[in-house]
C-alpha cells in the first residue's frame, strides 16, 4: 500500500486504531449508556418518597404526593390558593426524615412577588404543630430533632430568587444546574408563576414557544439528574373554542405538552377542588381541600356532607332550623303574654 | 459507521470523515476482513441489487407486525407496528399518546418479542404504569400479587424494556449513534434477545426549541434524526413509534407538529384524540403506506 504524504499515513493509522478501540468498548457498552431498565426503575420508584400537600385528599389524588424526578404543574385563577400551595410544598419537604418526610431543602423562584415571608412564617408554624401532634412520643426521645422544628431552620432552608423580567428567568434556569450541583440537599424546586413574564411583552409568539420549551427540557432534565420534584404554578386564560370561551391554562397548546403531570385548581361554590387533569400513571380525578391559617389542609367540611350524601346534611339542617323555628315562636307567644299582662304557665320563661 | 468498512462503510462514511480518507477504505479491505470475518454477510445484504422475488420473501418472511396490545388502534394499523417501519402517533395534550407507547412496549414484554427500547424526552415513562398493564388489573398495592413466582415472572418481562432519558437534541443523536453501533457488532444482548421495538416519547419536544427562526438548521437536524430513524429500521428490522404533538393552525384548528418536511418522513401517522373529562380515546389514520382506509374508527 502506497501512501502519498506521512500525514495520510498517520490519519489512516489514526482510523485503524478507533476502529478497534471502538469494537472493544462496544463490548463493555451493553446496549446505550445511561439505560435503566424497567425493573431497576421500578424499585426504585417505590422506595421513593413523596413530598405530602398537607391535604390527605389531595395526597390522595397525586398518588401519594408530590412527585420526585417528576415536572408538575399547577394552574388555577387567582386566588384560589396556587402561592399557598407552592409554599406549603416548600415547607413540607423539609420536614425531617424520622417524621416521614424528605428533609431537603426547597429553592423557590418568584416571578410576581407574591411571596410573603410573614405567610411563610405562619404556615412552618403550623406545620410544626401538626408534626408535633402526629409524632408526641418520638419527639422528646431525639433532643437533636426537636432543636431542628423551629419555625426559623424552615426559612433558613428556603433558597429564594425574585425575577424581574423574562431574561432573568431563563438566566436563572440556565444558572440552577451549577446551583444544585453545589447544593445537592435541594429537593424541591417551585417556579411560581412560569408565565407571567412571558404573557407580556412578546411580540414573536414562534420565539416564546421555542424559548418555553428549551425551558421545559432543561427543568425536566433538572429534575431527573438531580432527584428533586419542579413544580411551576401557571395562570389561566380564555380561549375561544367550539363556539364558546373556556379557561384554559396560559402560554397556549404548545406549553401543555411540556409537563408530565398537570393539575387544576378551581372553585366549586365555595370551595376549592383540584382536578388532576394529566398524569402518566394516575387516572383523572378531583379533590377538594380548603386554605386555613395553617397552611393547605383537608377540607373538613365536604367530608361530613360526603359521608351520608344529602339525607342526612338535610335532616340536619331541617332539624337545626326547626328547632329555630320552635324557639322563636316560643319567644313570641311568651311576648305576647307579658304584654297582655297574663300569668305565664310553669317553664315558659327563658330558662 | 466504522465497523461496518467496505461497500457499506464507504456510503456511511462519507458522512463523517473527509474524502481524503475515503480512497483508504478500498486497498485496506483485505486486512479489515480477517478482523470482521462475521460483518461479510452483513455487506453483501447491504451492498447488493434486490429484484422484487427477494423483497417480498423478505417482507414475508422477515417483517412481522407488533401489535400495541390496543385492539382499535392495532385495527387501524392493520395488526400493528409493522417492521422496518416509523409509525407516528400524534394528538393533543393528554389524549393518550405516551398510554399506547406504554402499552406498546408491555405488549411486545408480555409476548417475549425482544427488548423494547424506550427513549422518554418528557420523563413521563412510569414504571409503575408499566406494572400495572403487564399485570392486567387495576390495584397494584394488591399484596396477593407479589408472591414469587408473580414476582419473577414481572421481573423478567420488565427488564426486557430499557429506558433512557434525552434532553436535547444532541443527546439524542449520542443514543442513536451508540445504538447503531451496538447493533452492528450484534451485541445487544439483554437477557439473550435482540431489540425488536424503539419507541421515542416524543421527538417534538426535542425539536420544538431548534425549528423555527432564523436557526436553519434545526429543519436538517430533524431530516438527520428522520434518516437515521429509518436506517436503523430498515437494516435492523427494528419498528419504530414516534410521538408527536399539536400545535395550532389558525382559527382554533390544530394540526400534528414539526411542519410540512416531516409529513413525508413517518410511514403510519395516527391522529387520536380525547373527550374532556372522559376515558374514550378516538384515533384516526393520517397516512398509511399499505392500507387504505374510507374512515376512521
Amino acid at each position: 500500500m502506497a501512501h502519498e504524504t506521512p500525514g495520510d499515513d498517520f490519519a489512516y493509522d489514526l482510523r485503524f486504531q478507533v476502529v478497534k478501540v471502538m469494537n472493544q468498548l462496544v463490548m463493555v457498552i451493553r446496549l446505550c449508556q445511561g439505560a435503566q431498565n424497567a425493573w431497576d426503575m421500578l424499585s426504585d420508584e417505590q422506595s421513593q418518597k413523596h413530598t405530602t400537600t398537607g391535604s390527605g385528599d389531595l395526597n390522595d389524588l397525586l398518588g401519594g404526593g408530590i412527585h420526585c424526578k417528576e415536572v408538575t404543574e399547577i394552574g388555577g385563577v387567582p386566588g384560589v390558593g396556587k402561592t399557598q400551595l407552592g409554599i406549603q410544598l416548600a415547607i413540607n419537604v423539609q420536614i425531617p426524615v424520622e417524621y416521614g418526610g424528605l428533609g431537603g431543602k426547597a429553592v423557590y423562584i418568584d416571578t410576581e412577588g407574591s411571596f410573603m415571608v410573614e405567610r411563610v412564617y405562619q404556615i412552618a408554624e403550623g406545620c410544626i404543630r401538626d408534626i408535633l401532634e402526629h409524632f408526641p412520643h418520638s419527639h422528646e426521645k431525639s433532643s437533636s430533632g426537636q432543636k431542628q422544628l423551629q419555625p426559623e431552620h424552615f426559612l433558613v432552608d428556603i433558597y429564594y430568587f425574585r425575577i424581574c423580567s423574562y431574561t432573568e428567568q431563563i438566566a436563572v434556569i440556565n444558572y440552577l444546574e451549577k446551583f444544585l450541583g453545589e447544593h445537592k440537599d435541594v429537593r424541591i424546586v417551585v417556579i411560581d408563576s412560569v408565565t407571567f413574564h412571558f404573557r407580556q411583552d412578546f411580540e414573536d409568539l414562534a420565539l416564546r414557544t421555542r424559548v418555553l420549551s428549551g425551558l421545559s427540557l432543561k427543568l425536566m432534565k433538572i429534575a431527573k439528574t438531580y432527584n428533586l420534584a419542579v413544580v411551576l404554578l401557571n395562570q389561566v386564560t380564555t380561549k375561544f373554542t367550539e363556539g364558546s370561551f373556556q379557561l384554559t391554562l396560559a402560554l397556549g397548546d404548545s406549553w401543555s405538552h411540556s409537563c408530565a403531570n398537570r393539575v387544576i385548581l378551581y372553585w366549586n361554590g365555595n370551595e376549592r377542588y383540584a382536578c388532576l387533569d394529566k398524569s402518566p400513571s394516575l387516572p383523572v380525578a378531583s379533590a377538594p381541600y380548603a386554605v386555613t391559617g395553617k397552611g393547605i389542609r383537608d377540607d373538613l367540611h365536604t367530608n361530613l356532607r360526603e359521608v351520608d350524601a344529602t339525607e342526612q346534611a338535610t335532616i340536619v339542617f331541617l332539624y337545626l332550623n326547626m328547632w329555630h323555628i320552635i324557639h322563636s315562636q316560643i319567644n313570641t307567644v311568651i311576648r305576647e303574654k307579658q304584654l297582655q299582662g297574663g300569668q305565664l304557665p310553669i317553664g315558659m320563661d327563658n330558662s | 459507521m466504522a465497523a461496518a468498512g467496505g461497500g457499506g462503510g464507504g456510503g456511511g462514511g462519507a458522512t463523517t470523515s473527509g474524502c481524503g480518507l475515503k480512497r483508504r477504505y478500498a486497498p485496506h479491505d483485505q486486512e479489515e476482513e480477517t478482523m470482521n470475518q462475521d460483518q461479510s454477510s452483513k455487506e453483501d445484504w447491504c451492498g447488493r441489487l434486490w429484484n422484487g422475488m427477494d423483497l417480498l420473501k423478505d417482507v414475508t418472511e422477515n417483517k412481522h407486525v407488533l401489535p400495541t396490545g390496543l385492539e382499535g388502534i392495532d385495527t387501524l394499523l392493520g395488526g400493528g407496528l409493522r417492521q422496518g417501519q416509523l409509525t407516528e402517533v400524534t394528538g393533543p395534550s393528554s389524549s393518550g399518546k405516551t398510554q399506547v407507547c406504554l402499552h406498546s412496549a408491555s405488549h411486545a414484554a408480555v409476548k417475549h418479542m425482544g427488548v423494547v427500547m424506550y427513549l422518554d424526552t418528557s420523563n413521563s415513562f412510569s414504571p409503575s404504569r408499566i406494572a400495572t398493564i403487564i399485570d392486567g388489573t387495576n390495584d397494584l398495592s394488591d399484596q396477593r400479587r407479589f408472591d414469587l413466582p408473580h414476582k419473577e415472572r414481572l421481573k423478567t418481562m420488565m427488564r426486557s424494556i430499557v429506558c433512557k432519558s434525552v434532553f436535547d437534541i444532541f443527546g439524542m443523536f449520542e443514543v442513536l449513534h451508540q445504538l447503531e453501533v451496538s447493533l452492528l457488532n450484534d451485541k445487544v444482548k439483554s437477557g439473550g434477545r435482540k431489540i425488536c421495538l424503539l419507541i421515542v416519547d416524543s421527538i417534538s419536544s426535542l425539536l420544538a426549541p431548534i425549528i423555527g427562526g432564523k436557526y436553519p438548521q434545526g429543519r436538517s437536524m430533524m431530516i438527520s434524526v428522520a434518516m437515521i430513524l429509518k436506517k436503523l429500521a430498515y437494516k435492523h428490522n427494528l419498528s419504530i413509534l414516534v410521538t408527536n404533538h399539536m400545535v395550532s393552525a389558525g382559527n382554533g384548528a390544530v394540526k400534528p407538529a414539526l411542519g410540512e418536511s416531516w409529513k413525508a418522513v413517518p410511514h403510519v401517522r395516527l391522529v387520536i384524540s380525547r373527550e374532556h373529562g372522559s376515558n374514550i380515546c378516538t384515533a384516526t389514520v393520517l397516512k398509511h403506506t399499505l392500507l387504505v382506509f374510507p374512515l376512521a374508527i
